[in-house]
């Protein structure tokens, strides 16, 4: 993923706000495509294994709590270059893919240990950082600038920020636009993922809003939610951020990407998630550059059903190591 | 570790990640068709009938051509049978309480439930549909309308008091969807007591499957019969003795030809017409959502017909792009396959998909197709085809499943000229963020259905129906109770037919008429001329025909009027129209009132003209007094109009609204010269209506006394009277084609005469079939019967959220 940003032309600032002015988005159809699309497009027997390997590739494997240390940090480095079982893996005849999750996300306290636990692993997995008073951004400005750059300097190459909802309940759209570029350039070289908190915009139309200004300002990804708000990661929510992420495409050749995160537990829901992105996007998308899911128990889930899908048999609890 | 049963193509799916199959089993289906042998009959009486000695159809996959089951096709005697037992159950049936039907109904969608799974593969193994759609919502539907209608079944006694059952319903379904528009008949039909016969076309055993499920209830086996059979029967079974109502689904055409053959045969026809639909999207709509709006009305296997698509010009570009992009990632294939947008529907409708791409290209339309879908027929791309302009002569056909037709308007007045620019009037969907907008877009469409940016949802308690060529008979909610009922006391429906009428020449010469001597009338003398646009004219013929009272002294002359005549009232009325639908029902009851006062103060000339006529002094004088009553209680009972429905899965809700037809067209009766008319008048008038009216051909005097009144006291046009020869005046009306409906009060060869005709624009049509009426009864004077006759329903959904 370091190779990336070489290929991105930057910056790809726009800043055209005639381009959210008129939008409207209804919620009621919304919520109808979104029921829909989640009944359209099963994905059974070895397309199945096949998805949900590709899906750990997607997974941002993360953990924030208040009482993360080194050892479950390093732990969880582990499994990220570890997802599945090696004879899994050879069953299926990927082992030779180098499958491993996308990157690992931590608070910003934790970054030396991760990075320091994954060069012990022997590989350049990248670490993500949480930044900019997580969850909520009630901090100063200069305080959450500052805490990008902190976290960059101990080695974050991705940085999920948090967005201030207050500018967007307030309609402020060109201060948030300002913010973002601000938190764009304290990045550097790392890479932006900006976290809409979609549960606390109020409508989907405010969502659609404030993608399009998170992309203008230069994100690399859109990200749904940061887990700790009430309402998570959603299809509705997630069709309204796509369908941004695709008139921003049309708009500038740019292509962006998206992160739903929170609440995505089951191997069955990453399979909707992929479908969605593959109808809503398509296959271009699919990638670990342009989709990340961001989970933490989500994995075990998939591990299971991988086990599942070679053995025929369903896994105990200590069939399959934990993170 | 265990031994591995991974294939060795994740590996290649892990790279580019495409989609499997994802079959659904259809072993239950073919084992239920073993159960009959692969030989199926029909259903009849709870028991399976097969009869020797009939040529039978083979029910094939539509999609591998394998020969599923051979199917009986049945004959005259097997109808007749199938009636019979219809007639047998129905005594039991329709007199049992409302509450033992309701326990029968709960008990077939139990029913339904236990065995959904043979019932949706079966279904779309057979019809090719995708299995998803019938699974997750005709299923699932089919179990509502019959929950629904228990419902209503156990209110029956108290909410439809005054009503009766029509008796035995013959029903004719169309080739696809026959399982999902049978169920929203037969369980409106079965919830108010009436008994049904079933006849679906060659090869449909998913209706058959439901006749064995319901006769394996036990109790009333008779109540559901369902034979299969070809076209040419239908006939049979609508003139089949005891069949009191045809419930038809198919092909306008199909229905129009039915609707000509069974002029004057008895049974009332009910016609549910095309299939197309249509969506309007405006520039003000959420463009995205709105493309999903087309794929549901198009591209998902949840209609029988193709899509008309009206796109803001200011959008056009915009919207085409994502509408081709959103047909790229359509699938289609096998029906019986999980995760396939559209199945296929066999070689005819393939057929008839590429015969309409073929005409609209040689029109110089341009044609996009897209999608992951097999390229060899049956299966046919989801089809979307641009630049077909309204004069080309492809745009007149219905267009057809799969396709999808866009056209461009400018402005949401222009969008309505050019949606109600159709003959079809089925439903409609209109997208605009804009409530006001889409209001007016919704109110203004003339179909039976809108959505408010959303497109086919369905519920058992929302009417579906239509109007124009989409026929006006309603299924679901309250409307399609009314369906299956006629008010009590109603006379059983006989065959009037007279073989002998010509349809080419009744009524088409007006006898000649010379002067017959002096007028001996009262003074002021009657009003002479045609009362059209406000004003009494001459006839356009300039000749008159007398009149004479009972004594056989002439009471006067009357205008002749024409086939010119009617075509001038018609535009009259049709100009009259928009002003007097924009009224309140409050200002429109007051002009009745205004009327009713008039008509009192006119008391005693009126009193005399009728008295002249036979009538005795006192019950003429009652005849005035009831009709300015009439007048004034259809003036307050539609003051509460209209209602609003609340559908599960739908977070807003969906009004019932009260339409008026149009211009409506009533010929009175001879008899009550002055209360027919009256009575017939204020329903018409009260619902928005503007009216041409032929008056009593014995005694027109006291209608054109009441003209008079009109001159002053109503807006000009709105209604307009035309005396003249009757069956001319018939004649010239049921064949016009811009009245939306027609009341004939009459002889037995002119309402047979006007069924036959007014299939020309399929509108509705009241008819006496000869028998008289008591006019001055409560019931039959002013029952609600003509309240539901006097307007159309709409319903019109609008879900809400923010």
């Amino acid at each position: 993923m370091g190779g990336r940003s070489g290929q991105r032309v930057l910056p790809w600032r726009v800043r055209d706000l005639s381009w959210i002015s008129k939008i409207q988005v209804n919620q009621p159809a919304v919520l109808r495509r979104a029921e829909q699309i989640q009944a359209r497009r099963p994905v059974k027997k070895e397309w199945q294994a096949a998805w949900l390997l590709k899906a750990v590739t997607f997974i941002d494997l993360t953990t924030l709590s208040g009482d993360d240390t080194p050892s479950n940090v390093q732990r969880l480095c582990y499994k990220a270059k570890y997802p599945i079982r090696e004879d899994l893996l050879k069953a299926l005849n990927v082992h030779d893919k180098g499958i491993t999750t996308a990157a690992v996300c931590v608070y910003p306290a934790r970054v030396c240990d991760a990075v320091k636990a994954l060069k012990a692993a022997g590989c350049d997995i990248p670490v993500a950082s949480v930044a900019t008073g997580f969850p909520a951004g009630q901090t100063h400005l200069k305080t959450r600038l500052e805490e990008i750059r902190l976290a960059v300097e101990d080695g974050a190459s991705e940085i999920d920020v948090v967005i201030n909802r207050t500018l967007v309940l307030t309609g402020q759209w060109e201060a948030l636009y300002d913010e973002i570029r601000q938190f764009r350039k304290a990045c550097g070289e790392a890479h932006l993922k900006t976290i809409l908190a979609t549960g606390e915009l109020g409508s989907l139309t405010n969502v659609y809003k404030a993608s399009m200004v998170a992309m203008m300002a230069g994100s690399d990804f859109i990200k749904t939610s940061t887990g700790k708000e009430s309402v998570n990661a959603t299809f509705p929510v997630a069709i309204v951020m796509l369908r941004a992420i695709r008139d921003f495409f049309w708009k500038t050749g740019n292509k962006v990407g998206f992160k739903p995160a929170g609440g995505i537990r089951s191997a069955k829901d990453s399979l909707a998630w992929l479908s969605l992105i593959k109808e809503e996007l398509g296959d271009e998308w699919l990638k670990p550059e342009l989709f990340r899911i961001g989970a933490s128990t989500l994995l075990a889930d998939i591990e299971r059903q991988i086990y599942h899908h070679v053995t025929g048999r369903y896994a105990a609890y200590h069939d399959l190591p934990m993170s | 570790m265990a031994a591995t049963r991974a294939e060795p193509r994740a590996r290649e799916i892990f790279t580019t990640l495409e989609y499997g199959p994802v079959p659904e089993s259809h072993a239950c289906a073919l084992a239920w068709l073993d159960t009959q042998d692969r030989h199926l009959g029909h259903y009849v009486n709870g028991k399976w009938l097969k009869p020797e000695h009939r040529s039978s159809v083979s029910c094939q996959d539509p999609i591998t051509g394998e020969n599923l089951a051979s199917c009986l096709q049945a004959q005259t005697e097997d109808v007749v049978a199938a009636v019979e037992a219809a007639r047998t159950s129905l005594e039991n049936w329709s007199l049992l309480p409302g509450a033992i039907r309701a326990q029968h109904l709960t008990r077939l969608a139990k029913m339904i439930q236990k065995h959904q799974r043979l019932l949706w593969t079966l279904e779309s193994l057979v019809t090719g549909r995708a299995v998803r759609e019938v699974r997750d919502r005709d299923v699932p539907l089919a179990q509502q309308l019959l929950q629904y209608h228990a419902v209503q079944a156990y209110a029956q006694e108290e909410a439809l008091a005054g009503w009766e059952p029509i008796g035995v319903i013959g029903l004719i379904l169309p080739p696809t969807f026959s399982f999902l528009e049978m169920m929203w008949r037969i369980c409106p039909a079965l919830a108010v007591g009436c008994t049904v016969v079933v006849l679906v076309p060659p090869a449909s055993p998913t209706s058959l499957l439901l006749a064995q499920l319901a006769g394996e209830l036990g109790s009333f086996p008779g109540i559901l019969n369902v034979i299969s059979g070809p076209a040419p029967l239908w006939p049979v079974l609508a003139s089949q003795p005891g069949v009191q109502k045809v419930a038809f689904c198919g092909a306008v055409e199909e229905g129009r030809a039915l609707q000509r053959t069974l002029a004057g045969k008895g049974p009332e026809l009910g016609l549910a017409l095309g299939a197309e639909s249509l969506l309007l999207l405006t520039e003000a709509a959420d463009v995205d959502s709105a493309v999903e709006g087309v794929v549901d009305a198009a591209w998902s296997d949840r209609s029988r017909g193709g899509l008309r698509l009206l796109i803001q010009e200011s959008v056009w570009d915009e919207t085409m792009r994502r509408l081709q992009e959103r047909m790229g990632r359509l699938r289609g294939g096998r029906g019986l396959d999980g995760a396939v947008d559209m199945g296929a529907r066999g070689a005819a409708a393939h057929d008839l998909a590429q015969r309409y791409v073929r005409e609209a290209q040689s029109q110089g339309a341009q044609v996009f197709q897209a999608g992951s879908v097999p390229s060899d027929s049956p299966f046919f791309p989801p089809t979307l085809v641009s630049d077909l302009l309204p004069a080309s002569p492809c745009t007149q056909a219905e267009v057809p499943w799969p396709l999808v037709v866009a056209s461009p308007f400018r402005t949401a007045k222009e969008a309505l000229a050019l949606a109600n620019g159709t003959p079809r009037g089925g439903s409609a969907s209109v997208w605009s963020e804009r409530l006001g907008q889409a209001l007016a877009l919704a109110y203004g469409l003339r179909v039976g259905t809108v959505w408010i940016n959303a497109h086919g949802l369905r519920d058992a308690a929302v009417p579906t129906g239509g109007c124009k060529e989409s026929g006006s008979s309603w299924h679901g909610g309250p409307d399609g109770l009314y369906e299956y009922l006629q008010p009590s006391g109603t006379p059983a429906r006989l065959p009037y037919l007279s073989e002998s009428l010509n349809y080419d020449t009744f009524g088409l010469v007006v006898p000649s008429t010379l002067p017959a001597g002096p007028e001996t009338g009262p003074s002021p003398a009657p009003p002479y001329g045609l009362f059209v646009g406000g004003r009494f004219q001459a006839p356009g013929a300039r000749s008159s025909r007398p009149i004479w009272d009972s004594q056989g002294n002439l009471h006067g002359y009357v205008a002749e009027g024409g086939a010119k005549d009617i075509r001038g009232a018609v535009e009259a009325a049709h100009q009259a129209s928009p002003s007097w639908v924009g009224q309140s029902p409050g200002a429109r009851a007051a002009l009745l009132c205004a009327l009713a006062a008039a008509l009192e103060r006119r008391g005693s000339t009126l009193a005399a003209r009728l008295e002249r006529h036979g009538v005795e002094l006192k019950v003429a004088k009652a005849e005035v007094e009831l009709s300015a009553r009439r007048l004034r209680v259809w003036g307050a009972r539609v003051q509460a109009q209209g209602r609003t429905l609340q559908v599960a899965e739908l977070r807003g809700p969906v009004l019932q609204l009260r339409e008026p037809l149009g211009v409506l067209a009533i010929v009175c009766p001879d008899k009550w010269p002055l209360l027919a008319l009256v009575s017939l008048l204020a329903p018409a008038l009260a619902h928005g209506n503007t009216v041409v009216l032929v008056p009593s051909g014995a005694c027109p005097i006291p209608a054109l006394e009441v003209c008079q009144d009109m001159v002053t006291l109503l807006p000009a046009g709105l209604v307009n009277v035309v005396t003249g020869d009757r069956d001319h005046l018939t004649r010239c009306l049921a064949l016009h084609q811009d009245i939306q409906a027609l009341w004939y009060f009459g002889s037995a060869q002119g309402s047979q005469f006007v069924e036959w005709a007014s299939a020309g624009n399929l509108k509705p049509v009241w008819v006496n079939r000869g028998c008289p009426r008591a006019w001055d009864q409560e019931a039959e004077g002013a029952g609600p019967e003509l309240g539901l006759r006097a307007a159309r329903t709409k319903a019109l959904w609008l879900p809400m959220g923010d």
